[in-house]
């Protein structure tokens, strides 16, 4: 009797191993103080660890230093509370090789009561090469997004030309005068005048002011990677409207700026969101224009968590037709395409941890684009104060 | 006297640093409106007037005064491409036109 039972078991146990090994994810056992039970072949190539050297072990060996530390916390609040944060629901974790190398794995975890005391399945999955897939996608987004700031470009330099006119024509003007002064001072022999200088201090004035347009226009053209930074959002929103103006100008739509008087700190590239928000207000723009009261607001929010930037037209609204294919890529319900737009808009707004919403509006109410962003939170090391 | 009509404050007192510096009279207006409240012309006025004004544009301005009777010489400036000035002063007679930015003396082409 006891024999077959344990001829049984060994049976089962094989079975186990071999499925064990053949599994494409990397599988860990592990009980309830952490120690490793099961190791398989999958967590060798992993980890480089043998199976023999890794059993018996705390599973914390195989994580970065920073999560090993918590692990225990974790398994032990479990134990405590019941309250399952990662068991049936998988995570993105990182796991450490024997190297000391970093790498993101896709771990799900099961739990199984046995006669030795509660055990945990671990099932692992590397992320390196869908990793490498997402960051590729990444970079042609990137392309995509220098790619429309430059054909927006093309549609701002006949708008920037005539804003460029008119400092240069003062600033020549100005040097007109001065020179024709001058040579009268030469011909009557009298020494120039302060007059002359209050003259040439005009000149100078407007020559920075049309350079002033010129670095702004080049800020936003300039091909950069993309760099994350903390930046109030009033700041970069309002350099971005600054730009637009430049667009809207002779098109008699009002901006109005409801922005609040603390700065709002995210951590995000200034050039993407500036990108996003020129985008929303460019079609803010065009439809407030075929609109009675043609205004556009922006306006900007936060709460603990989340930073908001709103934009709303005194347009008509959206039908809920077009307002559910707002997003997709390939949308045209409208003449200007701002399908492409808005799906890059989101993706940018994803990639930052956000999002883009829309409110179709309609009613009388005109459509709101709302772009949200996390919050930058103080770490630890920042909020020390040291007494 | 010289009437100059021009929205932007930098090109207006540009205008008229190279007018008086040259000892010659000069008035400013910001508008069409400005002007039509405040001012009439004689034949001998010459009005150098912005045809890109906000409100009353400036070429609606000289159709105003032609209407009106008064026909002192005009010269209008404007910095947009010479397909939106020819829409622009359509139907006008008789009128030199100042492209900016300037790419010649403008006291010679406005005194001329």
């Amino acid at each position: 009797m006891g024999e077959l039972e344990d001829r049984r078991t060994a049976v089962s146990e094989a079975r186990f191993e071999s499925l064990l090994d053949t599994a494409a994810d990397g599988v860990i056992v592990i009980d309830e103080t952490g120690r490793m039970l099961v190791f398989n072949k999958i967590c060798e190539r992993l980890f480089g660890y043998s199976s023999a050297e890794a059993i018996g072990q705390n599973v914390s060996l195989i994580m970065p230093p920073e999560f090993s530390v918590s692990h225990d916390r974790f398994m032990n609040n479990y134990h405590r509370t019941g309250e399952k944060r990662i068991i049936g629901i998988g995570r993105e974790v990182s796991g450490m090789h024997r190297d000391g190398s970093v790498f993101p794995l896709e771990l799900s975890v099961g739990e199984a009561k046995t006669a030795d005391g509660r055990q945990y399945i671990g099932v692992l999955r590397d992320l390196r090469s869908r990793r490498a897939v997402e960051q590729r996608v990444s970079q042609l987004q990137a392309q995509v997004v220098h790619m429309t700031r430059l054909s927006a470009m093309d549609e701002m330099g006949a708008a920037m030309a005539h804003e460029l006119n008119q400092p240069l024509t003062a600033l020549l003007l100005y040097l007109q005068a001065v020179a024709r002064q001058i040579k009268t001072c030469f011909a009557d022999n009298k020494p120039p005048s302060d007059k002359m200088l209050g003259v040439l201090d005009k000149a100078v004035q407007e020559a920075e002011r049309a350079s002033h347009i010129v670095q702004r226009m080049r800020q936003m053209v300039e091909k950069r990677d993309p760099e994350r930074a903390t930046i109030d959002l009033r700041e970069v929103v309002n350099e971005a409207l600054d730009l637009s103006e430049f667009v809207a100008q002779g098109a008699t739509v009002t901006i109005r700026r409801v922005f609040g008087m603390t700065p709002i700190h995210v951590d995000a590239d200034a050039t993407q969101i500036q990108q996003i928000i020129l985008n929303l207000l460019r079609n803010a723009l065009e439809v407030a224009k075929e609109s009675e009261e043609r205004w556009v607001k922006v306006s900007i929010g936060a709460d603990d968590r989340s930073a908001f930037v709103s934009v709303t037209d005194s347009g008509p609204g959206f039908s809920e037709d077009v307002s559910k294919s707002l997003f997709k890529t390939f949308s045209t319900t409208k003449k200007s395409g701002m399908g492409l737009g808005l799906a890059i808009s989101r993706a940018i707004a994803q990639n930052h941890g956000g999002d883009l919403m829309a409110d179709p509006g309609g009613n009388g109410q005109g459509a709101t684009f709302t772009l949200m962003l996390p919050m930058h939170h103080l770490d630890e090391t920042e909020d020390d104060t040291w007494g | 006297m010289y009437i100059i009509v021009e929205d932007d404050p930098s090109v207006a007192d540009a205008l008229e640093s190279l007018l008086s510096g040259a000892g010659l009279p000069v008035r400013v207006f910001a508008s069409a409106e400005e002007f039509i409240h405040s001012s009439s012309l004689t034949s001998e006025d010459t009005m150098i007037v912005d045809l890109g004004l906000p409100g009353m544009s400036g070429g609606e301005l000289v159709r105003h005064l032609e209407k009106a009777g008064a026909t002192p010489k005009v010269i209008a400036i404007s910095g947009k491409s010479s397909r939106t000035i020819a829409r622009e002063t359509e139907g006008l007679s008789d009128l030199k036109i100042l492209r900016k930015p300037p790419a010649a003396d403008w006291l010679e082409a406005i005194t001329a």
